[in-house]
């Protein structure tokens, strides 16, 4: 790997070179979960230059339907034009830099500046000036003033990324064999996904990486993390469930998943408990047989791309006293505020043709398990706040925290999906591959 | 006592019961067929029918019932549950009530009870502390043995939660 190079402080550097020696043998400093310079090199290294997940197509089905999404700080109007095309534009007229977008969401033929008037067609086109010839003159030419779309905007089967790098790479090329995983979910039934309504938004103290992590490769929590829900019988009885599953990283990429089966003598239906006929439908929407066989066999799969974009989808039963298992699916942005602090974005999902009865039911389970009041993912939360206060203390940022994990694990060559997969899920694999990529990437 | 005193007395009982973590008591107000929700709030343009708007269906930040309300519960007394173990200092302030004409129903007889409602909640041992203001809609019934709490929508003053979780009841 390349030394550290120009381009960032001595101190900086210094602290990327303790990263980059320690990664192999499973050490990583405190410090990276809190630092303000790192979070400047990474706005500029990593999320000025990565495919970032804006939107979902369904939440914008219609013509003249948008949502607002970010990419740091940047506004983003995603909206679909008259002419069906999806785009996101930046979210400030061309005359004085105002927002000309006043909601989260809804349906707009236009946007108009509040400030001066200018007004944009929902494809970015600056159609009306206010005293456009006693203003600016007969030669004014509004075809170059229309709202800048971000420099590339690219969709996967519905999931909507942009990317402020002009010369990135495709998402095709960006994303590489992960695809694999992603259609897992995407491509389990022919008609696709769509969201169970808007995001939940709220506000952790806490680093981006360290709720990502959590999603990546961090199975081995959950037996203390979400200890209560073992005790009240929703997660298996057996503490170490999420141990019995395949971790898989894509080299290179810095993107990984998790694919959990049943653990040993539990009770747990295929195909995460999807009702029959969605497993019928199943069986030839997969692009390959792997696919759906692996799809079968899976009651807990997760995916984290790089850099901050993870979906979950578990078995749970919508309640302690709900006789059977529904299966839930969330998508995740871990959106950076700043050091030490994210927003997190968090959709419910379902498939578009699943039965009524059933949508209601995940509906429920995702609410009571997974996001902003989720009994899993509210102890998640806490304790990453409390990691992130320690990473910015002066004796607490020094230490080297312990990702060894699974070091002596051996690739699973019997493995069918794409990847270095582990047969074991307790191992830190993903994490120190995501660092790999990410010191890379600050690096060059 | 008037009906107006005894539903005042009713959250003032219930905002005591939560503020000391007292969920088993608390459960005792709910009506077995209680629907507890917190819808998602967005920023909105000011529609045509005037007033506030932003408040989604769809998506909600919780949407209860009696079981899973007594789930939440349940987990808060397993002695693993985080996110409140050490349990916040929370203190709700109700204020503003407005309470509605009584109207009989097949299950008894009901009243739409209005509130303002803002939560304190401090952690541990540092001096920072979020607040989450709100707009209360209940319905109370009278039912044998009190009044219970039969319906709930919590129209929150926030589209981005200022807070790592809800953790707590509203």
């Amino acid at each position: 790997m390349a030394r550290v190079k120009g381009g960032v402080s001595s101190r900086l550097g210094r602290m990327l070179e303790e990263l980059q020696e320690g990664i192999e043998d499973g050490l990583v400093p405190a410090w990276i979960f809190n630092d303000p310079e790192l979070f400047e090199l990474e706005k500029e290294k990593i999320f000025s230059r990565s495919w970032v997940y804006l939107a979902h197509e369904s939440e914008i089905p219609n013509p003249g339907d948008y949502v607002l999404r970010y990419v740091l700080n940047n506004p983003y109007i995603v909206v679909r034009g008259e002419d069906g095309v999806v785009r996101a534009l930046l979210d400030m007229c061309r005359h004085r830099g105002m927002r000309v977008c006043r909601a989260e969401l809804g349906n707009a033929s236009h946007f108009r500046c509040p400030f001066h008037g200018w007004t944009y067609r929902n494809d970015g086109r600056l159609i009306g000036v206010p005293a456009e010839r006693e203003a600016f003159g007969p030669g004014f030419n509004k075809a170059e003033w229309g709202l800048c779309p971000i420099p590339r905007l690219e969709v996967f089967d519905g999931m909507i990324f942009g990317n402020l790098d002009p010369e990135a790479p495709g998402l095709e090329e960006w994303l590489g064999e992960i695809r694999w995983y992603l259609e897992l979910v995407t491509k389990r039934s022919p008609a696709g996904l769509e969201v169970l309504g808007p995001p939940q938004r709220w506000v952790v103290h806490t680093d981006w990486k360290l709720a990502l992590e959590t999603f990546l490769s961090d199975s081995y929590h959950t037996l203390m993390t979400h200890r209560s829900l073992i005790e009240l019988g929703i997660a298996p009885k057996d503490a170490k469930y999420a141990m019995y599953g395949e971790q898989i990283h894509i080299p290179g990429k810095g993107h990984g998943s998790m694919v959990v089966g049943a653990p040993p003598g539990a009770k747990l239906p295929p195909f995460w408990g999807y009702p029959e006929e969605m497993l019928e439908r199943a069986r030839t929407s997969y692009p390959t047989r792997e696919q759906f066989e692996t799809a079968r066999e899976t009651r807990i799969l997760l995916v984290t791309l790089f850099p901050n974009f993870s979906f979950h989808n578990p078995i749970r039963k919508p309640d302690h006293k709900y006789q059977g298992t529904v299966p839930m699916l969330t998508f995740r942005v871990w959106h950076p505020l700043g050091p030490g602090r994210i927003e997190i974005f968090s959709w419910a999902l379902v498939e578009k043709d699943a039965p009524e009865w059933f949508k209601e039911k995940t509906r429920h389970s995702y609410l009571r398990f997974f996001g902003s009041s989720g009994t899993f993912e509210q102890d998640d939360t806490e304790i990453w706040s409390h990691v992130a206060h320690n990473a910015a203390t002066a004796q607490g940022r020094e230490l080297r925290l312990n990702y060894r994990m699974g070091l002596e694990l051996e690739p699973d060559p019997n493995w069918p999906g794409p990847g270095v997969a582990y047969g074991l899920n307790f191992t830190d694999a993903n994490m120190r591959n995501f660092h790999r990529r990410y010191l890379e990437m600050l690096l060059s | 006592m008037d009906r107006v005193q005894a539903l005042l007395n009713c959250l003032y009982k219930e905002a005591e019961l939560l503020d000391e973590g007292r969920y088993r008591e608390w459960l005792t107000l709910l009506a077995e067929d209680v629907r507890y929700r917190v819808p998602v709030r967005v920023t909105k343009e000011r529609g045509p029918e005037g007033g506030v708007s932003g408040v989604m269906g769809g998506m909600y930040h919780l949407d209860e019932d009696y079981t899973s309300l007594e789930m939440r519960v349940a987990r808060l007394e397993t002695g693993f549950a985080w996110a409140e173990d050490p349990p916040s200092r929370l203190r709700h302030f109700v204020t503003n009530v407005r309470i509605g004409e009584p109207r009989p129903t097949p299950k008894g007889e009901e009243t739409e009870v209005r509130s303002n409602l803002l939560i304190f909640r401090s952690r541990w041992d540092r001096p920072d502390h979020t607040f989450l203001s709100a707009e209360r809609r209940d319905v109370w019934r009278q039912e044998e043995g009190g009044w219970r709490l039969a319906g709930r929508t919590v129209i929150l003053d926030s589209a981005t939660l200022p807070t790592h979780n809800l953790a707590f009841f509203f």
